[in-house]
């Protein structure tokens, strides 16, 4: 059941109605109960199997870990955890990339190559979102910021909570058991607030991403036909697009679950605002942030050997480099780590890791020469002009990265930017040409008119809460704001069959 | 050691880290007042923190520290 659908929607409404009627100290136990229900339902009933031995390990190697006084018995127990959980994601994602790989060496490198055949695994719904959720919550045990949750119910509850498990964010269960068990009571401001905001989400999805997608696929699905201008425009609407989609799946989530008066950590902060790839990615997928600096990152500066780093390449390289190659290496390893998350190709690894590292290793390494520049064509860092410069050359980067993200594969993306680079065709932004990528006019001004709104609800979100704003203007300017987008949403949101939003990216990661 | 003395010592780290001698840090100072203390900065200036004292922070201290006078309850209790 898709988050847009008609399906999803009566679900939603049939829970919250029994949520607010059920004793509150069951709300949680109900809560379970739909989280089961939406998982079943959301695919092949057998692979609930998954969760429900990644969560049971979880559970009793946690309760181990807190027991245990011997440090290195703990060390075991939690890398026994760690060991099946990313088994697990490794043996579902990744092994068709060690396959994929070894072909393709096999291909170029023997005479007879024996090719291996690759495995197809139906997936559990939400693996990448839950298994880093459970994972957090069993170091944070091994780190004695949280005690081992004694009832195995709430930690599968926090494991397959249903808003979650389809997009995300991931969550840490130090800020949510309270949130989580504890009572709720019907709250109207709560509620309505959680409501405003699923019907922002429909927005950025029905009648944004499901336009743009139409425009992205038309040039990504016949890339070879296809020229230059063509596909730098399809890879900027992607970007919007991408947005649109994940950060309004996310809105929806967030949404659902203020709705069950269960607030939700933010996954985005205007993120096309950013001056630089550091801060983008601040504002952009927050929680994987947060959770590979918190769980790869800083482990992997605190083991000896990159302690012990700064002091060995010192006597080469004098201090500052030395430990300047130290946190390279270890953004290296942090940024590889990011690409695979997004997926088990080499497009993803390069597009979302590698390629992000070079920008910010070459953004460091360059700020001499920029700074110099800067000050031979006295160009003033602080002012408007300069950042509005510096987002846009943010958001072109990060298009230019995402190219890699939406190709079939590593090699097409190659030859769509050899052609990007080769082609000089700007007669296609006075021909029109650019508009007929699937679109007719009437929907292309729809789409100019959302994105305005979208890009000035933006500009207002950097003031606070557009919805605590909201609540404090006149009651008919707020219903004719609200009926207005509620109304835009259902005339102009682009259903496809069956109404189900046609391709939610997010959803198989 | 007292707290003033922490103090001082913490000041020197905090200049030499962020390789700015204007800086002077006090118990509420965060993140947020200093412009390059992101957290890749972090995790250096707790290892250099480390250094001169002559201590060890456990993970749990590390991500949870929210500003400098959490720094020094923990380095206080760690050295008396």
């Amino acid at each position: 059941m898709g988050i847009t659908s008609f399906r999803f929607l009566l679900f939603f409404a049939v829970s919250v109605v029994l949520y607010y009627s059920v004793p509150k100290r069951c709300q949680w136990v109900f809560l379970l109960l739909i989280s089961v229900i939406y998982f079943l339902t959301s695919g092949n009933v057998l692979l609930i199997m998954y969760p429900l031995a990644s969560i049971t390990v979880t559970y009793f190697g946690a309760k181990f870990i807190e027991q245990e006084e011997d440090h290195k018995r703990r060390k075991w127990g939690l890398s026994l955890v760690v060991v099946c959980n990313l088994g697990i994601l490794v043996v579902l994602k990744y092994l068709n990339l060690g396959i994929y790989t070894y072909n393709a060496l096999a291909g170029r490198l023997q005479e007879h190559p024996a090719f291996l055949n690759t495995l197809h695994f139906l997936i559990p719904l939400g693996v990448s979102f839950y298994t880093l959720s459970i994972l957090s919550y069993v170091f944070d045990v091994y780190y004695e910021i949280i005690p081992a949750e004694k009832n195995w119910a709430k930690l599968f509850l926090f494991g397959i909570y249903f808003p979650t498990i389809i997009s995300g964010p991931i969550m840490r269960y130090k800020d949510m058991r309270e949130k989580m068990f504890s009572e709720h009571t019907f709250d109207y401001k709560i509620v309505t607030q959680g409501l405003q905001r699923i019907l922002w989400g429909f927005f950025k999805i029905l009648v944004i991403s499901e336009r743009l997608v139409i425009v992205v696929s038309t040039v990504y699905n016949d890339f070879e036909n296809y020229d230059g201008l063509y596909i730098v425009f399809a890879t900027l609407c992607f970007t919007l697009q991408l947005y649109s989609n994940f950060s309004g799946s996310i809105d929806i989530v967030l949404g659902v679950s203020q709705v069950f008066g269960i607030m939700l950590p933010e996954n985005f902060q205007t993120p096309f605002f950013s001056k630089s790839i550091q801060e983008f990615w601040r504002r952009w997928h927050i929680t994987l942030g947060g959770w590979l600096k918190d769980y790869v990152f800083y482990p992997i500066l605190r083991t000896n050997f990159f302690m012990g780093l700064p002091g060995k390449l010192k006597p080469r390289f004098g201090k500052k480099t030395a430990k300047k190659i130290t946190t390279f290496s270890a953004l290296f390893i942090l940024w590889f780590a990011v690409g695979l998350w997004h997926g088990g190709a080499w497009k993803y690894i390069i597009g979302s890791g590698i390629i992000q590292w070079i920008y910010i290793v070459g953004g460091e390494l360059a700020e001499p020469i920029w700074t110099k520049l800067r000050k031979l064509f006295r160009v003033n860092k602080d002012t408007k002009w300069f950042s509005i410069f510096q987002m846009v050359r943010t958001f072109l980067l990060m298009s230019f990265a995402f190219l890699f993200f939406n190709s079939a594969g590593f090699s097409t993306a190659l030859s769509m930017i050899a052609n990007i680079f080769t082609t000089w065709n700007p007669e296609a932004l006075i021909n029109g040409g650019l508009l007929q990528l699937g679109l007719d006019i009437k929907d292309w001004i729809i789409l100019m008119i959302s994105l305005s709104v979208l890009w000035i609800i933006s500009i207002r979100q950097q003031k606070g809460s557009v919805r605590e704003w909201l609540a404090d203007k006149n009651i008919i300017f707020r219903w004719i704001l609200l009926y207005a987008l509620l109304f835009w949403v259902i005339l102009m949101g682009s259903y496809g069959p069956g109404y189900s939003a046609a391709e939610f990216i997010y959803q198989g990661f | 050691m007292t707290k003033e003395a922490i103090y001082e010592k913490l000041n020197e780290v905090f200049q030499d880290v962020f390789d700015d001698d204007s800086i002077i840090v006090n118990a509420d100072t965060t993140a947020d007042d200093i412009e390059d203390w992101d957290s890749l900065e972090h995790i250096n200036l707790v290892s250099a923190v480390e250094k001169e004292f002559g201590v060890k922070f456990t993970m749990a201290q590390v991500v949870g520290m929210k500003n400098v006078g959490e720094m020094v309850e923990v380095i206080l209790h760690a050295v008396s």
